[in-house]
């Protein structure tokens, strides 16, 4: 149907601008004292001086540092062409000094079509790169390195962190070095040396304040009503979509998800979630997607683990709880068996198996994570003797028993008896 | 894995069995290339021809519809991007089966690696970029892999390697340099990358302060008693006992599985409901059912399916206490000395109760030192003197114990018996009470010994001392006698079985 087949290109817009974080930042960046602005300034006034510069962005992860980082680099290799070579290099990746170099050498090759070759020594590469700086320097071209979880390459000696820092003072180099890291003590760490060499540029990226997430959430959910859409059919859905985002219950969805972790990147990925459930059909979004997305993306895995337990896990739970409100602090698998015992002889239950049965089932439930060694000394016992303990609360024990199908009645009266 | 027993669909097959890609042509050995060259498509599961539909694919996996549904929204179309997947479930809920059979209904291609397989991170590269790069590791390459790869920045630079060529040749881009750092290619791509985690623990536990881009996550409950049912179903829909059957008795063997299916399946659900656990438990009583059934005789009415239920019921609940049943092979003459012994009365009786044979055969001796270790574990060490001594005189030996000694003592005798622990003994100790048993043990041989020709102990000083040190080890290798530190593991059930009519003359009391 060509309703579908709109439908379908809708959802791949939507989709797609969800995966980018660059084109979530655009929104947030027009104003004049937007972080996004502030770097451009930055980083095209020392591009235009021929000056060295260095700057640190700092934020919670999610906060848009790299996309925002990437939108200005990608101003200013349309404003400046030619003049500018970008070097990447990751804290989680080249860390060490060795592969920094390398990886440093090996960019800056493929950027003015050199051989690299990999049996370059670390000298060399050094040596390479303040050679380079220096031509660079003298054919006026800028080179930026943004180092990204700048706080791991703090770590150790800080050579390369020295060696760049140095070579932008000594040598006659033009260089920008951006660091990127979640830690907002980023530049603490740096050495005495380091530190000196540093200009304590900072930029900080907060979460967004609540009407710019209006913003957000118009710029990425409306559609364009340009010629790439039927036009009735944008118009349509963007209404339909104002009414959504409008709903109090709406706002209030979206106050408690964001009461968790309120950055841009986390928000996109539920958004992406309720996106992805859209009704093919109708080809409209509707509160019903971004509630189900809710509690699709916010799970509870103790009480996924608990609903999935066989009766007699269930069972064996119970018992541990009943020996720990007993204050027995150190049990084991037989104390369990006693104490299952002594409840079958009370009550007389139609669950009551072999001991290998129920050895079997806590050892599912030691898989599951429910329960575990209560000390380290049980790796070498056998399970049987190795003392046990609850990972889990006797809250999460509770609701999960309250959702369970078909729980035993038994059960939730011997726990409410202990209570 | 391959948990049922092979079906006859083709659809659900091991997990090994489904990624080998199969050979086109007979590749043989000498013919150093195939007969064309590797391309994308070779990542795509599945024949050419060959289709799988959505609803063949929820037929495949019973009460998974609504996951299955789930993932095809998350994956999207083809030419839309996705965020990364995180599938999570307990075990054996078919999270594997069903992200491969989707990806070979969508005729996606798709790398797979299994972090249990590729256990370090250099193993792990390798695969990923051997499948990218097509490369098989056969004999022609001296089973190498496409590029070592040792540390992650390699492994990044390989991947967009590997990803321009295999995206660019099927476009026909590879000549143009393209967009330099993000490693995407202009102009259209049809094929996207995406990532998909499958793991039993839940997502968080594996939070940590990495800059990961946080997967969706995507769960799997275990299967209800329904689902059980219909995945069973499916699968002895396929048994060869068919052959016996012929018209109206098809129909009645088929009402009568499922009802046996739902009998058997109300208790065994209370246990665990884990598909692995439960089919190994169901086909031997699969066939204890149909037993009557292939009887050519069997007529199906009303008070033969009564007779049927009834005698099927029986074995149900021993079955319910059993966790894993390896009937051994006898060889044909001890089959004929059972039979003979049978006669005689198969069990011993030790007081009221009757003990059951051992299921395997341990050495006299053996058995012996397994009886020391028992009362060695559950005995202090200060009743030895009275039993085990032939004076049997207590008072004389009392030894005086340091009181360090004795307090660090009690601690570790209440925390056992917290624990109900067996107590733990040294090997003097242990070897001590041995040779006090297979001396006092020179009384009225066993019927089976006599029978082999007294193999058994007649007295303890024959027997070397290695040999004991050799039976010790074998012993704690077999974990019946713990070995870090002496203790007995096995329960009193097993020590009286183990020996049965000897046992009578050594009812020492036991602390426990």
């Amino acid at each position: 149907m060509a309703r579908e087949n709109q439908a379908e290109k809708a959802l791949c817009l939507l989709r797609s601008r969800l995966c980018d974080p660059n084109f979530a930042f655009k929104a947030l960046s027009h104003s004049d004292d937007s972080n996004y602005s502030k770097l451009k300034f930055l980083v095209s006034s020392s591009i235009t001086e021929a000056c060295n510069n260095s700057i640190l962005l700092l934020g919670p992860r999610g906060s848009g540092k790299i996309a925002v980082l990437e939108l200005v680099l990608s101003d200013l290799l349309q404003e400046f062409p030619d003049m500018i070579s970008v070097i990447r290099l990751s804290g989680l990746l080249h860390s060490s000094d060795n592969c920094a170099f390398k990886e440093i050498a090996r960019q800056l090759c493929v950027e003015h079509q050199l051989v690299f070759s990999r049996m370059a020594s670390f000298d060399d590469n050094s040596q390479f790169m303040i050679a380079m700086l220096r031509e660079c320097g003298l054919a006026h071209k800028t080179i930026i390195f943004v180092l990204d979880e700048f706080d791991l390459f703090a770590l150790g000696k800080q050579r390369l962190l020295y060696s760049l820092l140095d070579a932008m003072q000594s040598v006659t180099s033009q260089a920008v070095v951006i660091g990127v890291s979640s830690r907002l003590d980023a530049d603490m760490l740096l050495d005495k040396r380091v530190r000196s060499r540093f200009s304590h540029r900072k930029l900080l990226f907060l979460p967004p304040a609540y009407e710019d997430i209006q913003r957000l959430l118009e710029h990425i959910l409306l559609l364009p009503t340009d010629s790439s859409f039927p036009p009735d059919y944008a118009i349509a859905f963007n209404a339909k979509l104002q009414t959504i985002l409008a709903d109090e219950r709406f706002k209030e969805i979206i106050n408690t998800y964001l009461n968790l972790d309120s950055t841009v990147k986390h928000l996109l990925r539920y958004l992406f979630r309720a996106v992805s459930d859209m009704d093919l059909e109708s080809g409209m979004l509707s509160l019903e997607n971004f509630k189900t997305a809710l509690s699709n993306i916010q799970r509870h895995p103790k009480l996924e683990c608990i609903k999935d337990c066989s009766v007699l896990e269930l069972y064996i739970l119970v018992c541990m709880k009943r020996l720990e409100v007993k204050e027995q602090n150190s049990y084991n698998f037989n104390a369990v068996m006693k104490e299952y015992k002594s409840i079958h002889d009370s009550v007389k239950t139609a669950d009551y198996f072999a001991r290998n049965v129920c050895l079997r089932a806590f050892e599912h439930l030691l898989q599951r994570e429910l329960i575990g060694f209560a000390d380290n000394r049980g790796q070498n016992q056998s399970i049987e003797f190795s003392p046990v303990k609850l990972l889990i609360s006797s809250h999460e024990l509770h609701q999960g028993m309250k959702s369970y199908g078909s729980c035993p009645a038994i059960l939730q009266q011997l726990m409410d008896r202990q209570k | 894995m391959g948990k049922e027993e092979s079906p006859k669909t083709t659809r659900r097959k091991t997990r090994s069995s489904v990624l080998a890609t199969p050979p086109k042509n007979v590749v043989e050995e000498t013919k150093a290339s195939s007969l064309h060259p590797p391309t994308l498509s070779d990542l795509v599961l599945g024949e050419q021809g060959e289709s799988l539909s959505a609803n063949d694919l929820s037929s495949v996996f019973p009460g998974r519809c609504s996951q299955i549904l789930e993932l095809l929204r998350l994956l999207g179309l083809p030419n839309s991007p996705m965020l990364p997947i995180f599938v999570y479930g307990g075990t054996s809920t078919g999270k594997t089966s069903i992200v491969v059979e989707t990806f070979r209904h969508l005729k996606h291609p798709f790398v797979y690696s299994s972090c249990l397989t590729c256990y370090s991170p250099p193993i792990l590269f390798e695969s990923v970029l051997n499948q990218l790069f097509l490369h098989p590791k056969n004999a022609a390459n001296g089973y190498s892999s496409a590029k070592r790869c040792e540390s992650p920045s390699d492994f990044i630079h390989f991947l967009r390697e590997a990803l321009f060529s295999i995206l660019g040749n099927t476009k026909g881009l590879s000549g143009k340099v393209t967009s330099k750092r993000s490693g995407k290619a202009n102009g259209n791509m049809i094929y996207l990358v995406g990532l998909i985690f499958i793991s039993s623990a839940s997502l968080d536990t594996y939070y940590s302060n990495m800059g990961y881009v946080e997967p969706i996550p995507m769960y799997l409950p275990d299967y209800t008693q329904d689902d059980l049912q219909k995945i069973f179903m499916r699968n002895q829909a396929n048994k060869k006992l068919f052959a016996f059957f012929s018209g109206t008795k098809i129909v009645v063997f088929f009402s009568a599985l499922i009802f046996c299916l739902f009998v058997v399946l109300r208790p065994f659900c209370r246990i665990t409901r884990r598909v692995d656990e439960l089919s190994p438990a169901f086909s031997p009583l699969f066939t204890k059912y149909c037993e009557p059934i292939t009887d050519l005789n069997f007529v199906p009415n009303k008070e033969t399916n009564q007779r049927l239920y009834n005698f099927f019921c029986t074995h149900i609940v021993p079955a319910l206490n059993e966790t894993f049943k390896v009937s051994s092979q006898k060889s044909p003459e001890v089959e004929v000395e059972v039979k003979e012994r049978k006669g005689k009365g198969g069990t011993r009786k030790f007081g009221d109760c009757e003990v059951e044979q051992l299921d395997f055969h341990m050495p006299t001796s053996a058995k012996y030192l397994l009886i020391s270790a028992f009362l060695a574990s559950r005995n202090p060490a200060t009743l030895d003197s009275s039993l085990f001594e032939s004076t049997g005189d207590s008072s004389s030996q009392k030894q005086k114990r340091k009181l360090s000694d004795k307090s660090m003592e009690q601690k570790e005798t209440t925390e056992q018996e917290l624990l109900l622990n067996p107590g733990s003994f040294p090997k003097e100790r242990l070897l001590a009470i041995f040779q006090c048993i297979t001396s006092v043990g020179e009384g009225p041989l066993d019927e089976e010994e006599q029978e082999y020709g007294g193999l058994g102990i007649q007295d303890g000083n024959d027997v070397l001392m290695s040999d004991v040190l050799l039976l010790l080890f074998s012993l704690c290798s077999a974990n019946f006698i713990g070995s870090t530190r002496y203790r007995s593991t096995v329960s009193e059930d097993m020590a009286f079985k183990s020996f049965g009519l000897h046992a009578r003359f050594f009812c020492f009391p036991t602390n426990r």
